[in-house]
């Protein structure tokens, strides 16, 4: 392999366990129904919010707690919980749309690599080996900025740099699998390539891609907050954390919390996607 | 040896060729017009398609990008719309402080994910609380630090300052650039002093994120060579705790580490544009935000070109030390 084994990436494979010890079944699914609870978060958004997220409520730049604003209000007298609340909604959208995108992207480059093999699998994976050795978020960075800022920029951009992880671990998965007795067994009893792919390996490659999707949710998050506080994200009025953060700014220094509440739910956010992701591989073994 | 090094090194050229034709692609697949943000929007038909031929837009693409790569060989990545100077001359302006900024934080993200691997892997008094932080550290935003420090040590503390480089309106310019090295050239060690507190806020913020990840790849690999027969035939020996620690452990599993940083580093580059914003460090970060809203494309190219190259060269730099330090790996 002429780009390197030694080069292949460890993002969140590497890691051990962050719950300690490996935890409890009933600890792991606690931790995994993080998910739930950020989904449900993220669905309900727009029901539990007090206020319009877009339109002045209030009187601008109140303390939490004031008036009955729990957040605060913002420099324009935004309800802040209401802004985080539609912020949490879309981060939710975006990190949903990429791990799915990239998963689909990915799976389908590591199933073909893995199920053919040979050439296929060499070209394939040199292909994507040279994506693994670009930074991902530098390139993303350049995509959003170049095709100009939007939500569906933005998505395009972190898609484009995140599926090459997924290939790569979905295509050793297959290459394992396809080693096993059961796929020699539906070899012999004449099964063709196609059906052995989907029908024999892609079935047992699902835990796997499932872990690591789940792992990946924390980071991925903190890469799209990173987008959206460099101003590639949606455009202004629309409540986005990253953006929230960066645009208030200047009042860091007199109301600190129009700047650090945004940035505080991203941290909040990727947390659940961490502590989650370790319970979804503990339940389903460690992969 | 020699085999290896060219082996690596081919692969990088393949791979920042490859790096140069998606930022041609970019440039192609842009929305703005590179002739229109030249001659403005109330340019006649003529004048455009005068700058067009002149630019060699109106030839196919191959040979347009044969014409790119050319160029880059001379160092010459075009000329930013927004500044009007070759995009090669703010590079080198914007360059040192931003190698600056990295450097320190990659000296401090070695030391902070040394200290934390070793300190969880022997179990040090507090260990506890690193592991929170080993998880906390992994889910915050390099922003939300930033601003973080800044509202503690500068505002509530007073100790540390949260914008700009320097403090000294005449601090030297030359020979380095690294306001810390030009200081101490200059023979005046309060500019160095003074530039070290202003690293201090930015280095931490880009260097926690990166840290946390080196720290655990480290903790997994120390843990896992404590359990080796080598170790356990060194502890037999009557080798103290430590010094089996020093001699075997850390040595064998410096190599995971030491991948996981030279990837972290791409990490930390995306990290510089966000954090650079924050203390309005005077660097490629700044200049990168302030090209986006205008659409200054070849500036943007060039920043990407520029990153992603250094990104590839360090990581390539990284596996030939690994295969230099253990000849068991294959490359």
């Amino acid at each position: 392999m002429a780009t390197g084994s030694t080069a292949t990436p460890v993002r969140s494979r590497a890691r051990p366990r962050l719950l300690s010890g490996g935890g409890t079944t009933r600890l792991s699914q606690a931790a995994a129904g993080l998910f739930a609870l950020t989904t449900l978060i993220a669905l309900l958004a727009p029901l539990i919010e007090p206020y319009d997220p877009l339109l002045p409520v209030g009187q601008p730049q109140l303390a939490p707690g004031e008036q009955g604003f729990l957040l605060g209000t913002d420099s324009i007298g935004r309800d802040i919980l209401s802004r985080v609340l539609a912020g949490w909604q879309s981060s939710w959208w975006a990190a949903v749309i990429v791990i799915a995108s990239g998963l689909l992207v990915g799976g389908l480059v590591g199933l073909v690599a893995g199920t053919f093999g040979g050439i296929v699998d060499n070209v394939l994976m040199r292909i994507t080996d040279t994506f693994l050795a670009l930074p991902a978020p530098v390139i993303a960075i350049a995509v959003a900025a170049t095709l100009g800022p939007s939500f569906a920029h933005t998505l395009l951009a972190v898609g484009i740099v995140w599926w090459p992880f997924y290939a790569r671990i979905i295509r050793g998965e297959i290459r394992t699998l396809a080693a096993r007795p059961h796929v020699e067994a539906a070899r012999l009893a004449g099964a063709g390539r196609i059906r052995l792919g989907l029908r024999h390996l892609l079935p047992g490659a699902v835990p796997t891609a499932v872990v690591t999707a789940s792992l990946d949710v924390g980071s991925l998050l903190l890469t799209l907050a990173g987008l959206s506080f460099l101003g590639l994200g949606q455009s202004a009025p629309a409540a986005e954390l990253g953006a929230d953060t960066a645009k208030n700014l200047s009042f860091l220094l007199q109301d600190w919390w129009i700047p650090v509440v945004p940035g505080v739910a991203v941290m909040v956010m990727a947390l659940f996607g961490n502590i989650a992701g370790d319970g979804v591989r503990n339940l389903l073994g460690d992969r | 040896m020699i085999q290896l090094v060219s082996k690596r090194l081919g692969a990088m050229a393949v791979i920042i060729l490859v790096l140069t034709a998606v930022v041609f692609a970019l440039q192609k697949a842009s929305p703005f017009d590179p002739v229109h943000s030249m001659l403005g929007p109330s340019a006649s038909r003529e004048a455009v398609a005068q700058q067009r031929h002149a630019l060699g837009l109106d030839q196919p693409l191959p040979s347009q990008y044969w014409h790119y790569l050319t160029a880059l060989l001379h160092a010459d990545l075009g000329m930013s719309y927004r500044t009007r100077h070759p995009i090669t001359a703010d590079l080198a302006t914007f360059l040192p402080a931003t190698a600056e900024l990295a450097l320190f934080a990659l000296v401090l993200a070695l030391v902070l994910g040394t200290a934390l691997a070793v300190a969880t892997t022997l179990r040090w008094r507090g260990a506890g609380v690193l592991r929170f932080v080993l998880v906390a550290g992994a889910s915050t935003p390099a922003f939300l630090l930033a601003i973080g420090g800044i509202l503690i040590f500068y505002q509530l503390l007073g100790w540390l300052p949260a914008t700009g480089r320097t403090s000294f309106t005449d601090a030297p310019t030359g020979p380095t650039g690294l306001l810390t090295l030009d200081g101490l050239l200059a023979g005046r060690p309060e500019v160095t002093l003074d530039a070290m507190g202003h690293l201090v806020l930015p280095g931490l913020a880009l260097a926690i994120g990166p840290a946390v990840s080196i720290g655990r790849v480290l903790r997994s690999s120390l843990v896992g060579n404590r359990r080796t027969d080598y170790v356990r035939t060194a502890m037999a020996k009557g080798l103290s705790e430590g010094s089996v620690l020093r001699k075997h452990v850390v040595r064998n599993s410096l190599g995971p580490a030491l991948s996981m940083t030279g990837l972290q580093i791409g990490l930390m580059f995306a990290g510089v544009l966000v954090i650079e914003n924050v203390f309005s460090w005077p660097g490629i970060g700044q200049y990168t935000s302030l090209s986006i809203p205008v659409g200054d494309f070849p500036a943007i190219a060039g920043v990407t070109l520029l990153l992603g190259a250094g990104f590839v060269a360090i990581n390539t730099i990284v596996d030939i030390l690994q295969a230099v330090a253990d000849p068991r790996i294959d490359v």
